[in-house]
């Protein structure tokens, strides 16, 4: 009997599995398959002839005695490499027939891989050689973006370079990326939400949801990583990729909810930040990916249309389409000709325009998952104004719940965290910007130090000057000079970080909730996932003792 | 002998220091098998492959070759390479067994287009040796066209046909030597593991003296990623057939070592 049920419920099963991917995708307004194929844009004419080359114009790394240190942080080198092995095997599913079965038999190889990840990088083109026959010019984009990444990586997990070192040979890098090919992906803000436009767009979220959850989870990484490595000793890069790996395989690459793709500068905004045009250029691979995944999946098209549109996607976010233009600029023509909007939002010109953030109206707004319209130029915990220019790296940043913050003062660093749930990586800002504090918090708000000498006041006050008495020093000495330089801190306590890391602040008397344009610009809901296996939920917040408000 | 594993180990050693990539499902030539596929190495990259041959030629005593080669990416889609190959023992065609540093050579691979849908990958290979090697005489030429095709998804057909030239080759010889290989390449592993490739070839070749007949030689290997910048590889080679006392080798074993360096 048990035996019948199980036999019913399979078929039905299989009927679900089998009839949600078109359902969704014949419902869905953007990736309608009637009607997809008559509203594709053309190719714009006169085109350049990189577009369409037959070469294999392989190019060696950028020399360099960092390279593959990445290896330093074993965890996160075996991840990536996983990466490129499930970029690889989804899309040499999608071209040779097996895009049926991509939720389930695909998913599952790619899954295995994911957690059991290989020690050495793969090659890619060798995981996927149908696609790479057929879209040989798009693997060419996509494995030169690659190798910036890698090498910026690299030179993050260096043991060999300063930090200075690092930041003029992560400009080489860019300069030897950028300058090298005539493929490279423009490092210019470009408009999602025109990038999300397309007749096809959503279609690879809708159809494959558990698959775009893993494209998504892997953005999500290589974001994310940066912010983890940005200035920060080997021994706490090791400790900080710990925390964000464990959040990478429990919870990111299983979320299928999300509205928009992982932005950089929403998980490492210290480092989009200092390098805005490498942000824009790694969102815009990103774009690129999810493009051409639409491109894929959206039934209906010819094989030349799809052909023609993955080209017209290279093009679109291609630094030779984009030419002699700079970041902030926009087309006189903004209606017919939204492609060229290179705006960005205030205080993050590494990250461009997002759905319904209108510049005229809103300029400094996003909306983000779970947190509504925010302000990417105040503080994310008490709306002050975030230092900027000279002074950004006075910010300090909280990454928690799979985000990214960027806040004013240790305290907002320390409050936010424990708002949020699960385990959080802090990065607060000392009086040497070259020796910035890790801190790492466990579910019960426990906190690790790289400072354990660290000292800081907190006398706690309007918000409005919370740079003056919420500040964390390396020494007493630091401690003692900034209280000399302000009289009215005088007598103030140097608190010890076990002091400090026990108190909370009252809510701040500065915050005001950002109002929008409209309540959600991503009001289209998203379906129900049309998953087989049960889905991982992210910890409840309820149970987190950490979650105090 | 000492000395050929001497050098072996000097070679061995001065690649180990700080390298980049080298693709376990790229194939040169010698490493391990005969053929190549029509892919160059990248724009820029330096690599060194080298390994020890063991053969047993009929009626001959046992011998120890080494293969070196240095090969360099100097533009997109174009490498150059410089190799040696000193051997010490017995040598199929020839009664001499002591050692000999072998011819040096340079050659020159470009590759005319990545492989396509429907268009294999092409390329063309052209090696001159010089005389440096113990009794040799004259420079001698080959050249080798290259064709590399998918099949059934991942697995790989590789197509080499030489015509190798020895204008001043001695009495008895031939002056112009054809040859093809049909060689296989697919992953072992796959889609768990991605580190190692198997290799399989079928060769015939013109016997190299005036009269002899063609040799036909099977061989298998298995090249390893073992680091993240070097490749062992493994093969076993036998001459199966030789007609009209074509010279060959019973049986022949290559274990070889490539690695990247760094380079601009």
């Amino acid at each position: 009997m048990l035996t019948h049920r199980s036999n019913r419920w399979g078929w039905l099963w299989l009927l679900a599995v089998a009839v949600a991917p078109m359902s969704v995708a014949a419902t869905a307004s953007p990736g309608d398959s009637a009607t997809v194929g008559d509203r594709l844009p053309p190719l714009p004419s006169g085109l350049p002839a990189w577009l369409d080359n037959t070469n294999r114009n392989h190019i060696f790394y950028k020399r360099g005695r960092y390279n593959f240190d990445v290896y330093n942080i074993d965890a996160l080198a075996r991840d990536l490499n996983a990466v490129a092995v499930g970029h690889a095997l989804a899309y040499e599913d999608l071209v040779t027939g097996k895009a049926a079965t991509l939720e389930t038999k695909t998913y599952e190889r790619i899954d295995w891989v994911l957690k059991n990840p290989p020690k050495l990088m793969p090659d890619e083109a060798a995981l996927s050689p149908t696609f790479g026959r057929k879209y040989g010019v798009l693997e060419q984009v996509f494995d030169w973006t690659h190798v910036l990444h890698a090498q910026t990586i690299d030179v993050l997990a260096s043991k060999k370079l300063s930090e200075a070192e690092k930041d003029k040979e992560i400009e080489r890098l860019w300069k030897f990326y950028f300058e090298s090919v005539p493929y490279a992906v423009t490092p210019l803000p470009l408009n999602m939400d025109y990038l999300y436009s397309q007749p096809y767009s959503q279609a690879f979220r809708k159809t494959y949801p558990r698959v775009n959850g893993l494209f998504w989870g892997y953005h999500w990484l290589q974001n994310a990583m940066y912010d983890t490595l940005y200035r920060v000793p080997l021994e706490w890069q090791r400790k900080s990729y710990a925390v964000v790996g464990e959040r990478y395989h429990q919870t990111e690459l299983r979320r299928t909810d999300r509205r928009f793709m992982p932005m950089f500068g929403e998980l490492s905004p210290v480092f989009a930040g200092r390098y805005p045009h490498i942000a824009n250029a790694f969102d815009n691979l990103h774009m690129l990916h999810d493009m051409v995944n639409d491109i894929l999946a959206t039934p209906g098209l010819t094989e030349r249309q799809k052909d023609e549109q993955v080209k017209r996607a290279i093009w679109l976010v291609s630094a030779e389409a984009h030419r002699g233009e700079k970041p902030g600029d926009r087309s006189a023509n903004p209606v017919e000709d939204r492609g060229h909007d290179h705006r960005f939002f205030a205080g993050m010109p590494g990250m461009g325009m997002m759905k319904g953030a209108s510049a005229e109206a809103v300029p400094a707004l996003m909306w983000m998952d779970d947190m509504g319209w925010m302000s990417m130029s105040d503080c994310h915990h008490c709306t002050m104004p975030l230092w900027e220019g000279k002074d950004e790296w006075r910010n300090s940043v909280v990454l928690a719940d799979g985000k990214g913050m960027r806040v004013r003062c240790v305290l907002c660093a320390r409050d936010y965290s424990a708002e949020t749930k699960g385990k959080a990586i802090l990065h607060l800002a000392t009086e040497n910007p070259e020796r910035p504090l890790v801190l790492i918090a466990d579910e019960q708000g426990a906190f690790q130090s790289s400072l354990p000498e660290a000292v800081f006041i907190e006398q706690e006050s309007s918000h409005a000057g919370c740079e003056e008495w919420s500040r964390a020093f390396t020494s007493r000495a630091a401690f003692e000079a900034h209280v000399q330089a302000h009289p009215e801190l005088k007598g103030a306590k140097a608190l010890s970080f076990t002091e400090w890391s026990e108190k909370q602040g009252a809510k701040p008397d500065t915050y005001v909730k950002p109002k929008g344009p409209v309540e959600n610009p991503y009001e289209d809901p998203i379906p129900a996932p049309t998953s087989v296996a049960p889905i991982p939920s992210a910890p409840s917040m309820a149970a987190n003792p950490r979650h105090r408000k | 002998m000492k000395g050929l594993l001497l050098l072996g180990a000097a070679i061995t050693t001065a690649v180990a220091g700080p390298a980049h990539a080298v693709d376990h499902n790229n194939i040169d030539a010698h490493r391990p098998l005969r053929f190549d596929d029509a892919e160059t190495i990248a724009f820029g990259e330096l690599a060194l492959e080298s390994g020890f041959n063991f053969g047993w030629p009929r009626r001959r005593p046992l011998g120890l070759g080494l293969d070196a080669e240095a090969i360099y990416g100097f533009a997109r889609n174009s490498h150059v390479s410089f190799g040696f190959d000193p051997s010490i023992g017995g040598r199929a065609g020839s009664s001499d067994t002591g050692f000999s540093f072998g011819d040096v050579s340079l050659g020159l691979q470009h590759n005319f287009n990545r492989e396509l849908l429907k268009k294999p990958a092409f390329s063309l290979r052209t090696d001159a040796y010089f005389p440096t090697g113990r009794n040799s005489q004259g420079t001698a030429f080959r050249v080798r066209g290259i064709m590399s095709k998918t099949v059934h998804q991942y697995n790989r057909l590789n197509l080499n046909l030489d015509l190798n030239a020895h204008p001043g080759a001695p009495r008895g010889e031939r002056p112009f030597n054809p040859g093809v290989i049909l060689g296989y390449s697919g992953p072992i592993g796959y889609p768990r593991r991605f580190d190692t490739t198997g290799l399989a070839q079928l060769a015939v070749q013109a016997g190299p003296d005036r009269g002899s007949g063609p040799v036909v030689t099977l061989g298998v290997g298995l090249r390893k990623q073992i680091t993240v910048r070097s490749v062992l590889d493994i093969g076993i080679e036998a001459d199966v057939a030789g007609f009209r006392g074509a010279p060959r080798d019973n049986v022949r074993f290559i274990i070889g070592y490539s690695v990247g360096l760094p380079t601009r």
